[in-house]
């Protein structure tokens, strides 16, 4: 029956406050709306940095009169070399097929031999992929049989490297300053809230009340608001995007509708964000009231 | 029931009350008397502890002030019933939500609770008021509510805290005669107050404060 009252008294109390309760939703969604977008924002930019970096990292060019016996003894070197993320085998035939693709003119009937070397496409692991460590990598492959020539844009893998580092830095520090502040914003919002049930909180000690029958109504009340406040900030966040695709005609790489991690993600934060500030609120209250 | 034990209670600006000794036994009526800042309202307080003494001890109810925990206090509470001059009704709630209050606290059944508020609302006359809000009503109409919900549950020991100040005389006779019920039906009160005609027309114990000192104990 306690428990009924809980449930009871937190919707009577959405009820009874709406007016503070909307403003209270309303700066949820503003806060998490503004994280949201900011993940957005720092996933989408990383990604179009990312497009200025190859599929691979280097690529590996075999000697034409490498035999079949060289090329799988390079394979197994590579392969077990440490900090290979991928490694991909192109024949002489698949290189002619890109060369195809790409350009258009079919090479064997402009020569009559394949010139086109076979190749290994190599893709390091994050946390090897430093330029000194490429660098060191491709000194130990030219001194191996069948190696022809290893090719590293070097410069622009620095440059790509050295932005990404940067945006993923300077996001990471902002959004966190982000969170921060929308913490603090939504905790006063709701202190505030809180407040202007003090006669109620009093009463109902005074009533003999036990700590956690006066918290517990407010938890959920807090609860409520805090999955209001984020569902409705999600709803905007894909508003945005589709507003982006329709209106500015650019389709963005990464979408919220495509990651329930992170629906979910900012759900869990806004719940939590409102029960526990709503909850410390209380508790602070509750220091007042004997 | 009620014993206060050698107790001392200072606050920054002074004493409030000094060496009080005095034991309230169950089915008691106990006038305090004195002048405001007499230490009437601080007496209450300990009782229901919302104040706790410096020095000595409070025992409420079996509960000794000097070591009672927090949930404790909400225990005892619930057997303790209070009525306040400003009444403490919730005002965005209507009559019967305000008397059924204490009784939801305490997990009762919802068609026990009906049963129980209409009981006390028709005792006290404000049956036909069950729907309205506090706003709507009068100051001797709102007691009879502050009152009803302080008895509803059947408590051990009724604190009134100048029930009447605010209210005409009609209405002041009306709630004091309600209190004189609630005590014949068995609950202790006691009772602050510093009107002096209400000592000499009721038979009851009556402890005179002054200055936080019980200057006069008069025993029926």
């Amino acid at each position: 029956m306690k428990l009924s009252y809980i449930i009871r008294e937190g919707i009577i109390g959405i009820k009874r406050s709406r007016m503070p309760f909307m403003i209270s939703v309303f700066s949820v969604t503003i806060a998490l709306l503004i994280v949201g977008l900011g993940v957005l924002a720092v996933d989408n930019s990383l990604q179009f940095i990312g497009e200025f970096q190859a599929d691979y990292d280097l690529e590996i060019f075999l000697e034409n009169e490498a035999t079949a016996f060289q090329k799988t003894e390079l394979a197994a070197i590579v392969k077990d070399y440490p900090g290979i993320f991928r490694m991909d085998y192109l024949s002489k035939e698949d290189a002619a097929a890109l060369y195809n693709a790409e350009f258009g003119e079919d090479v064997l009937s402009l020569l009559d031999d394949n010139p086109l070397p076979s190749s290994f496409r190599i893709t390091f692991e994050e946390d090897h992929r430093s330029a000194d460590y490429i660098v060191t990598f491709i000194q130990n492959m030219n001194e191996l049989d069948g190696v022809d020539e290893v090719i590293f844009k070097k410069d622009l893998f620095n440059r790509v490297q050295g932005v990404m580092q940067l945006v993923y830095t300077v996001a990471t520090v902002t959004l966190f300053l982000i969170i921060l502040s929308t913490v603090f914003l939504t905790a006063n919002n709701l202190r505030l809230m809180i407040l202007a049930r003090y006669e109620f909180i009093e009463t109902v000690r005074l009533l003999g009340a036990s700590d956690f029958l006066v918290k517990a109504p407010f938890f959920l009340e807090g609860g409520i608001l805090g999955f209001l406040g984020a569902s409705l900030s999600v709803l905007l966040i894909i508003l945005a995007e589709y507003c982006i695709k329709y209106y500015v005609h650019l389709d963005l790489p990464v979408k919220i509708i495509d990651h329930p991690e992170v629906i979910l993600g900012l759900i869990l934060f806004g719940v939590s964000l409102s029960s526990l500030g709503v909850l410390k609120a209380v508790r602070k209250m509750l220091r007042f009231v004997a | 029931m009620i014993r206060f034990d050698k107790v001392f209670l200072r606050y920054d600006t002074g004493i409030s009350l000094r060496d009080l000794n005095f034991t309230i036994e169950k089915d008691e009526f106990v006038y305090l008397y004195g002048d405001s800042g007499s230490g009437k309202s601080s007496i209450l307080k300990m009782i229901y502890m919302d104040m706790f003494p410096n020095s000595g001890t409070v025992d409420v109810l079996g509960a000794d002030s000097s070591n009672i925990k927090r949930r404790d206090i909400a225990r005892i509470r619930q057997r303790i019933g209070m009525v306040f001059q400003d009444f403490h009704l919730l005002s965005d709630r209507d009559i019967y939500s305000n008397i059924a209050l204490p009784l939801e606290l305490q997990g009762i059944k919802a068609d026990v609770v009906r049963s129980k508020v209409t009981l006390k609302a028709d005792e006290l006359g404000i049956r036909s008021r069950l729907s309205h809000y506090p706003h709507e009503l009068s100051a001797g109409e709102q007691q009879r509510v502050a009152l009803a919900r302080a008895i509803v549950n059947s408590p051990d020991i009724l604190l009134a805290d100048e029930p009447i100040a605010h209210l005409d005389e009609k209405a002041a006779a009306e709630v004091v005669k309600y209190i004189w019920k609630i005590h014949q039906s068995g609950t202790s009160v006691v009772y602050a107050t510093h009107n002096e005609a209400l000592l000499k027309k009721d038979p009851a114990r009556a402890m005179t404060l002054v200055s936080g000192e019980v200057v006069k104990d008069r025993q029926l």
